[in-house]
C-alpha cells in the first residue's frame, strides 16, 4: 500500500463524496484526485523527480493537501511546515533537506523571495504552479516500494537545528490502517483537523479520512486556540471524529462551553495524544460525555502512536494519571533500565512498522527507537508514562526542546549564557528565559521576545525573562535546570522570588560585580 | 467607546496580564504583535476572552485571522468597527 493510493481510491469508489473541507473551499474525492494529478504535473514540470522534497509552507488549505498528494503521487517526499513558522527556520528545514521546491500559500507575495534569498531553494505560490499545468493532466502514479519516505516532519532539536523525523509509506499507512480499524473510521465519518499539517496527528486526520472515503474538516491556525469559535466548529459540522492535544480539549470545556450542553450529536469518538490529560479534568468529561468514546494515544513523531489507551467507566475512580496503555499498530513496547541501579527509571523503546526511517541527513535508523520517555508497568501490564530523560518540554501538546530556543537566544550580542525553562502546568504552562548579560550590556523581554520570534515557531517564543549574574550550575558543570525550574515555580501567583542566584531581574550584571556566584 | 480608549485598554490588558507588567515593553500602535511574539495562540485566546468580556465585542471567527491581529492599530480598529456595528 502507498499512501496515496487511498484517495486514488477513493475517487474511483466516490468521486461525488466530499474529501476535504477548508477556509479556501470544499473537494469531493473526484476534484482532490483531478487536483493532485495537475499539481503533480505542475511539480515534474519544475523538474521535481523521484525521492525529491517538496517544501509546502502553509495554511491549512485543501490546496495544501492538494500538493502533498501531488508530491507522493510522483514519488517525491513532501515536508510541510506550518505558516506561522518565521522564514529563518523554514530555510533551516529547506536547507536540511535540501528542497527541489517550497510550494507557498497563494497570495503571500515577498515570502517566497525572501525564503529564496535566504536559502535558495527556489519558491513557488500553489496557483503560479498549478498554472504550469493544464486542468486534466494526468501525470500516472510512480510505482514506488512501500519503504520509500513519505513525508518528513521537522521537530525541535536540542542543538539549535530542527531535525528531520522521515516516515516512510509504510511507517504511515500501518498507523492508518490500524487506527481506522480501531475507530471504524467509514465513509459517513466527519473527521476534525486539528493538528497544524507538521504535526503527526494531522497524518490521522487526513489519511484515516482518505482511506474510508470519509470527510476531514480543516481548521485554520487563528481558530485552533478559540475555544468558543471551537466548540461551534465541533456542532456545525457534524464531527464525528475528534483527535487534537487534551489543552484544546481543556480550552473548549474552560472557556468555550463545551460542557454547557449536550455533547455534539455526531460525535462518536476523542481521541487525545501529545501530553497528559489532566485525570479530574478527563472525569468530568467522561461525565458529561458518556456515549462518546475517549482514548489516550501516545508516540513521539518518530514512532507515530505506539500505544493506546480507552478510556472506561472504571476510570472515573482512577486518582492518577491514565496509563498509556498497550502496544499499537504492530509495534513491540518494552521498558529498558536506564543505567544499573536497584529500583532505577526506564526508558520506553519501541520496534516496529511505524518506527521512522531515521533523521533526515544522518544514517538510517538501525534497531530499536529509544523515545527518551521514561514509563513503568502499571496494574493490569499496562503502560505508564513517567517524564522525560532529557530537556524536551511539551507546552500545551507542542514538542520542545529547550536547547533549541536557548541557542537562538544566545545569538543576541547582548546575552552572554542563557537557560530556558518551562514553568507553570497545563494550559498556564509558560517558558522562562533566564540570561547572564555580556558586562555592561542590558537584555530586555521585548528584544529576546523579537528575536525568538525572527528564528522560531510562535509556540517556543519566551514568555518571561530574568536577568541572572551566573547561571546555577550542578557538581558536574551543567545548567542545573532542577534549580532553574523550581525557582520558576515559586514565582507563580506573583511571589517573584527565585533562588538568589537568579534573584537580579532587570539589573545589568555589570553594574553588580559582587553578585552571587 | 472612541478608537482610542479601546486602544488603551487592550494595550493595557497586553501590558497587564500577557506581559506581566514587563516595564521594558511599550506596547505602540505599530509594535508588530505577532512577529515579536508578544501574541502567541494562547495569548491571542486570552485576548479574545478580554475583548468579548470586558469591551463586550464578540469577534466572529472569520475576522480571527493574521491581518487583524498584527498590531494595537489593527485590534483596535476591528473592535471599533465591530462595535459601531452591535450598536
Amino acid at each position: 500500500m502507498r499512501l496515496h493510493q487511498y484517495v486514488i481510491d477513493a475517487a474511483a469508489a466516490s468521486p461525488g463524496a466530499v474529501a476535504v473541507v477548508g477556509p479556501d473551499g470544499v473537494l469531493t474525492y473526484g476534484l482532490l484526485d483531478l487536483l493532485a494529478d495537475r499539481y503533480a504535473a505542475a511539480l515534474r514540470s519544475r523538474g521535481v523527480g523521484v525521492g525529491d522534497r517538496v517544501l509546502i509552507w502553509s495554511g491549512k488549505s485543501v490546496h495544501a493537501v492538494a500538493v502533498m498528494q501531488a508530491a507522493l503521487r510522483i514519488g517525491a517526499v513532501y515536508v510541510p511546515v506550518s505558516s506561522a513558522n518565521p522564514v529563518a527556520r523554514v530555510a533551516r528545514v529547506a536547507r536540511d533537506c535540501a528542497a527541489a521546491v517550497a510550494v507557498l500559500d497563494s497570495g503571500q507575495d515577498g515570502r517566497g523571495s525572501a525564503l529564496e534569498e535566504r536559502c535558495g531553494v527556489p519558491a513557488v505560490a500553489a496557483d503560479e504552479l498549478l498554472d504550469l499545468a493544464r486542468p486534466g493532466s494526468r501525470p500516472g502514479p510512480h510505482r514506488g516500494e512501500p519503504d520509500d519516505p513519505a513525508y518528513i516532519l521537522y521537530t525541535s532539536g536540542s542543538t539549535g537545528d530542527p531535525k528531520g523525523v522521515c516516515l516512510s509509506h509504510r511507517n504511515a499507512t500501518a498507523f492508518v490502517r490500524w487506527a481506522g480499524d480501531l475507530l471504524g473510521v467509514g465513509p459517513d465519518d466527519r473527521l476534525a483537523n486539528h493538528a497544524p499539517f507538521n504535526f503527526d496527528l494531522s497524518v490521522f486526520d487526513l489519511y484515516a479520512a482518505f482511506r474510508a472515503g470519509a470527510s476531514v474538516h480543516l481548521i485554520t491556525a487563528e481558530l485552533s486556540y478559540a475555544p468558543a469559535e471551537l466548540v461551534r466548529f465541533l456542532a456545525e459540522r457534524d464531527i464525528s471524529v475528534w483527535y487534537s492535544v487534551p489543552s484544546v480539549l481543556l480550552l473548549m470545556m474552560r472557556f468555550g462551553g463545551l460542557l454547557d450542553t449536550e455533547a455534539p450529536p455526531a460525535l462518536r469518538a476523542c481521541v487525545f495524544a501529545g501530553e497528559p490529560f489532566p485525570i479530574g479534568q478527563l472525569q468530568v468529561l467522561r461525565k458529561a460525555w458518556s456515549g462518546v468514546r475517549l482514548l489516550n494515544w501516545y508516540g513521539p513523531t518518530e514512532t507515530n502512536v505506539c500505544t493506546w489507551y480507552e478510556v472506561t467507566e472504571a476510570d472515573l475512580a482512577r486518582t492518577e494519571p491514565l496509563p498509556i496503555g498497550r502496544p499499537a499498530c504492530g509495534d513491540a513496547v518494552r521498558l529498558e533500565p536506564v543505567g544499573d541501579a536497584a529500583g532505577a527509571e526506564a526508558e520506553i523503546v519501541v520496534e516496529g512498522p511505524t518506527v521512522m526511517l531515521g533523521y533526515w541527513g544522518r544514517p538510517p535508523r538501525q534497531g530499536p527507537y529509544r523515545t527518551g520517555d521514561l514509563g513503568r508497568s502499571g496494574p493490569g501490564g499496562v503502560l505508564e508514562y513517567a517524564g522525560r530523560r532529557d530537556q524536551m518540554v511539551k507546552v500545551r501538546g507542542n514538542r520542545i526542546e529547550l536547547g533549541e530556543i536557548e541557542a537562538a537566544i544566545s545569538t543576541l550580542p547582548s546575552v552572554a549564557d542563557v537557560a530556558v525553562v518551562a514553568y507553570g502546568a497545563e494550559l498556564e504552562t509558560g517558558l522562562r528565559a533566564v540570561v547572564v548579560p555580556v558586562p555592561g550590556a542590558r537584555v530586555t523581554l521585548r528584544e529576546v521576545k523579537r528575536h525568538c520570534a525572527e528564528r522560531l515557531p510562535p509556540y517556543m517564543v519566551v514568555d518571561e525573562l530574568r536577568v541572572a549574574a551566573a547561571l546555577p550550575l550542578t557538581a558536574n558543570g551543567k545548567k542545573d535546570r532542577a534549580a532553574l525550574a523550581a525557582g520558576a515555580d515559586g514565582a507563580i501567583g506573583g511571589h517573584r522570588a527565585a533562588p538568589a542566584v537568579m534573584d537580579r531581574p532587570e539589573r545589568p550584571a555589570g553594574s553588580d560585580p559582587e553578585g552571587p556566584p | 467607546m472612541t478608537n482610542e480608549e479601546i486602544g488603551e485598554r487592550i494595550a493595557g490588558y497586553l501590558h497587564g496580564e500577557l506581559l506581566d507588567g514587563e516595564r521594558d515593553l511599550r506596547i505602540e500602535p505599530e509594535t508588530p504583535l505577532l512577529e515579536w511574539g508578544v501574541l502567541n495562540s494562547m495569548n491571542t485566546m486570552r485576548l479574545l476572552n478580554f475583548i468579548r468580556e470586558d469591551l463586550g465585542v464578540t469577534v466572529p471567527p472569520a475576522m480571527i485571522a493574521g491581518r487583524h491581529f498584527r498590531n494595537l492599530a489593527a485590534i483596535s480598529d476591528l473592535v471599533s468597527s465591530l462595535s459601531a456595528a452591535e450598536s
